[in-house]
């Protein structure tokens, strides 16, 4: 069984009484960041479309634990109007002289065919074929179910497959971390087979690797991350992204945070994870962009030295540099760390407030 | 076998490493930094892993190394212990989760390998959970109590929870509570039966400005200063310094522990917490018998009593529970005299004391067997003064004030009337205390026992001469009124043998006494020195003088054993080695406490005395490990038979 009835039936009733809130309607967003190719630093357009949104946490399941997305998608997608926004935004905001990476995202699935129609897909790969030469790599976003051998079929035949990576949000390679914290509902063994399908396609894969889940220990999940990238690396993904908690509201983990039940987690321990898997996989690209970063609900550490140490996660995943990471500056709150990655790790993540 | 096992107890156990090395590992510190030399700081052991993690410990386990000196290190069972997993859900989540959580982890933990050296991790919520029973059975014996931060808000449920979990427990399995947890909590917490603590306060603290003392925590702009070489050390070293003050707190509660006085300073450290004040009280209010079984009832310490949670004392409630239960007054007596207590212990060797005696005598010796004295002290209510020289009433220590509360004046009567009810009817009370409190406990008892009460000391402090003379004349009177003829003059009983026979019968249980020191004896020996007593020539037994106490020859112990309630019900025939252990124990009596004598017996025959290391309670649980020191075996002449 994929996923643990009681623990998702809890998810099921925090995302029914969200679910009223959700906006009706919401335009296509777009935006241009820093990103860093297989080759070096370049630029990304990001999209977001106004799809439905996602299957999995639409269903009876309740979805991911620590996901909120879902109520920003609208209810009701008008394509024609989400194409044409798309067609004007890309033209605005791409310099064909400059090399990109497109990021196509809906906060859930874009190979899921509820979301985003086979036809509406192919049009916008069509928007897209004008800039082919500027653009280096096109990131599509998708559970591993949606990956299926038509899809593929149908991206090559719309685009140069070489080009595309499809991101998969793994979070974990350990199926009882995907089952009892996050409420996945797939398992490594989905993840492995839609790789090697992908592979086969000569297209390429990006891992999402979740850092801290709920009921999981700052330490653990420390070494749950190592232990995902093993195994990743061992399927041949050469780019993983280690996506640090960020408390999305109407979620499950935002109840446990308000009721102080749940910490983000540490800058430090992203700086000491990017440290670690750098110099253990040198040839891999590491992406850590703390949402949130620096702020209470994202990874945070004790306010004065947050800035610095995004801006360094930042410029390390820019320039996969791994003296970035090296020599930081200290702060009072390194021990304070270490202290609470040990007692958290032994109160089986009991969050331990004592007023001494 | 279990790794720890129980030294002596004191409330709850304390714990040594596995017997061969005796070395003492509890109460202690454990430390996360395996940098750290621990020996720099005495800790009982430390985790072997970094924090934060390195990819290469993906592949290794979680563990925790105890540290012995080196030249014992080859002795022990294990040197280090494993965490293998943990319940998945904390103790917040719904309650279906985690129990099928925590019943699914019991039944993994069940099947690894080497329980002995496992760590097993128990959300408190768990603490009377039916799956616990079987992880009991086994060896294990590293217990790590999470979640309980949730309950330092709540002296009902945490001191509930305390004593169940450590009635529960066989006092061979360690508790650690692990997280950030002031020194100032050390002693109640080990009072309560926690073993480990672990030194993340410090290093959660010392960065962020805070610095620790014995008792609280102080920012560093506005501290005490402190003269240690870590704070002289420029700049100062207040990691340094912070790790010493919590290693320096389990250092002195372990030697409070080693002189059998940690209750004193529980009491000194539970005024800086309110919570802590209010479960040690709820503790002696509502669990006195879950700590009365357990605590020593022989010991030669000081016994200070400073709070007004005195009064509630185990070893206090202990002392007023056996004079109860226990004593048993001479039938010849007539009359009975209250006096007041006196700083000197014990009692008659005191200037005021002696001044009494000597009235007395004045008034004729003749009438001294029919005489009998109670002294109304608090907090110990009554002692009578065939008891006064042993633990309790020997070492105890009051601030005087003369004032007495409602709740002395009630627990005091409360006693002092089932005691005058022990006495033959009709038996004359004379009050030769003095002040408003002693005064309110006569009344009490006068009225609700209707006595003939003669007050002799009414008008003046009970030395001044007036009142001894007083005393005296008022008691020729009474005796004069009295037809003493019908008395057996022949059991007419020496102060001394009153003080035996009585302390016998407190020590080993009612009727004893009787049975040991009825037919003449004969003393060698005088005080201060220990003192032995022979009957027929033959040494039956020795008065301890230091404690006030005896010690029974085996042929001796075997003449009470119908009165005994120190036996222990041991499986085999003869006894070698020198010590008891847990699987030669068949059953030991509830009545039990440590460091008591007791009797070592199989199918009716004392086969030695002994002297017990933990409680008859804790001894009945446990699966190995020694219970008790054998103290004289019964040595059997040739081809004589038991």
């Amino acid at each position: 069984m994929k996923i643990n009835p009681s623990f998702s039936s809890i998810i099921h009733s925090y995302r029914q009484s969200a679910l009223s809130k959700r906006s009706t309607s919401r335009r296509l967003v777009a935006w241009v960041e820093d990103h860093r190719l297989r080759t070096g630093p370049a630029k990304a357009i990001v999209f977001i479309l106004p799809t439905r949104g996602c299957s999995w946490a639409l269903s009876r399941s309740g979805g991911c634990s620590i996901c909120g997305y879902l109520y920003d998608n609208p209810q009701k997608p008008d394509f024609s109007e989400m194409l044409s926004d798309f067609s004007s935004k890309l033209s605005s905001l791409i310099d064909p002289s400059l090399s990109y990476s497109i990021k196509l995202f809906t906060s859930g699935s874009i190979l899921d065919s509820l979301e985003v129609p086979n036809h509406v897909l192919i049009s916008i790969l069509h928007e897209l074929q004008p800039y082919s030469s500027s653009i280096k790599e096109l990131v599509l976003e998708s559970r591993p179910s949606y990956v299926t051998e038509k899809k593929l079929t149908l991206l090559r035949d719309h685009f140069d497959i070489s080009k595309v990576e499809i991101a998969i949000g793994l979070e974990s390679a350990n199926n009882a971390i995907l089952r009892d914290s996050i409420n996945k509902g797939f398992f490594w063994e989905d993840f492995e087979r839609a790789t090697k399908r992908v592979f086969s396609f000569g297209a390429k894969i990006k891992a999402y690797l979740l850092f801290k889940p709920p009921f999981v220990s700052e330490f653990d999940s420390m070494l749950d991350v190592f232990n995902s990238v093993r195994q990743v690396v061992s399927l041949g993904v050469d780019t993983v992204s280690i996506n640090a908690i960020n408390i999305q509201r109407d979620t499950y983990l935002s109840s446990l945070f308000d009721k102080n039940l749940y910490r983000p987690p540490y800058l430090w321990s992203l700086v000491h994870i990017c440290r670690e898997l750098s110099t253990l996989y040198p040839n891999l690209r590491i992406i850590c962009d703390p949402v949130a970063g620096g702020k209470k609900r994202g990874a945070h550490n004790c306010g004065s030295c947050d800035s610095t140490i995004v801006q360094a996660l930042k410029d390390f995943t820019l320039s996969q540099d791994p003296n970035i990471l090296q020599d930081l500056p200290s702060c009072s709150c390194k021990l304070e760390w270490k202290s609470y990655l040990f007692h958290s790790k032994l109160n089986n993540n009991d969050f331990f407030s004592l007023s001494f | 076998m279990r790794f720890f096992q129980p030294l002596s107890a004191f409330g709850f156990s304390r714990l040594l490493a596995e017997t061969r090395t005796s070395h003492i590992l509890a109460p202690g510190l454990l430390s996360f930094n395996s940098g750290n030399k621990p020996s720099n700081f005495g800790f009982s052991g430390f985790f072997d892993s970094s924090f934060p993690p390195r990819f290469s410990d993906l592949d290794s386990s979680f563990q925790l190394r105890w540290s012995f000196p080196p030249h014992l290190s080859e002795r022990v069972l294990s040197s280090s212990f494993t965490l293998s997993s943990q319940p998945f859900y904390p103790s917040f989540v719904s309650s279906t989760l985690s129990e099928s959580s925590f019943s699914e982890y019991v039944t993994s933990f069940l099947s690894l390998p080497d329980l002995h050296s496992q760590i097993f991790t128990l959300p408190y919520t768990f603490f009377d959970s039916p799956l616990l029973e079987d992880v009991l059975s086994t060896d294990c014996s590293f217990f790590v109590l999470t979640g309980l931060s949730s309950l330092f808000n709540n002296q009902r449920k945490l001191s509930e929870l305390f004593v169940s979990l450590r009635s529960r427990l066989s006092p061979d399995i360690a508790l650690y509570v692990p997280g950030p947890i002031a020194p100032a909590y050390y002693s109640f917490l080990v009072y309560s039966g926690i073993d480990f603590f672990d030194d993340s306060l410090a290093y959660y603290l010392s960065e962020r400005g805070f610095f620790l003392t014995s008792d609280s925590v102080y920012p560093l702009s506005n501290h005490p200063e402190c003269y240690c070489s870590f704070c002289r050390s420029s700049p100062p070293d207040i990691l340094g310094h912070n790790l010493q003050v919590m290693a320096n707190k389990l250092s002195q509660i372990r030697f409070f522990l080693e002189s059998d006085n940690l209750r004193t300073l529980v009491e000194r450290d539970v005024h800086s917490s309110p919570l802590l004040s209010s479960t040690l009280n709820y503790f002696d209010r509502n669990y006195s018998s879950t700590f009365l079984s357990r605590f020593p009832a022989q010991q030669s310490t000081s016994l200070v009593c400073t709070s007004s949670s005195s009064l509630n004392r185990p070893e206090v409630e202990l002392f007023r529970h056996r004079v109860r239960e226990r004593f048993n007054p001479s039938p010849q007596t007539r009359v009975v005299i209250l006096f007041p207590c006196s700083a000197r212990k014990p009692y008659s060797l005191s200037r005021s004391h002696s001044l009494f005696i000597q009235s007395l005598r004045q008034a004729g010796k003749s009438f001294l067997p029919f005489l009998s004295e109670l002294i109304i002290t608090s907090p110990l209510s009554v002692v009578p003064r065939e008891l006064e020289s042993l633990y309790p009433p020997r070492f105890y220590d009051i601030p005087v004030s003369g004032f007495w509360s409602e709740e002395e004046i009630a627990v005091t009567s409360s006693l002092l009337i089932d005691v005058l009810s022990k006495f033959p009817e009709n038996i004359i009370l004379i009050n030769h205390t003095y002040g408003q409190g002693y005064s309110d406990i006569v009344e009490r008892v006068s009225n609700s026992l209707n006595l003939t009460v003669y007050h002799t000391s009414i008008s003046d402090r009970p030395t001044s001469s007036s009142s001894l003379s007083n005393l005296s004349s008022t008691l020729r009177e009474v005796f004069s009124s009295l037809d003493l003829t019908d008395s057996n003059s022949s059991h007419n009983l020496s102060p001394f043998l009153r003080k035996l026979i009585a302390t016998a019968d407190y020590q080993y249980g009612p009727g004893s006494g009787n049975i040991l020191f009825s037919s003449p004896i004969r003393t060698r020996g005088k005080y201060p020195r220990d003192i032995q007593i022979f009957r027929e020539k033959k040494l039956i037994a020795t008065y301890l003088s230091r404690t006030g106490f005896l010690s029974l020859q085996p042929a001796a112990a075997q003449e009470i054993l119908d009165y005994s309630l120190v036996n222990l019900d041991f499986a085999a025939e003869t006894i070698t080695g020198s010590s008891i252990y847990a699987p030669g124990c068949n059953h030991a009596s509830e009545f039990i406490l440590p460091s008591d004598e007791i009797f070592i017996v199989n199918s009716g025959c004392v086969l030695a005395t002994a002297r017990a290391l933990i409680a008859g309670v804790d001894m009945n649980k446990m699966s190995s490990g020694s219970l008790a020191i054998v103290k004289k075996k019964l040595k059997l002449k040739k081809g004589e038979t038991k």
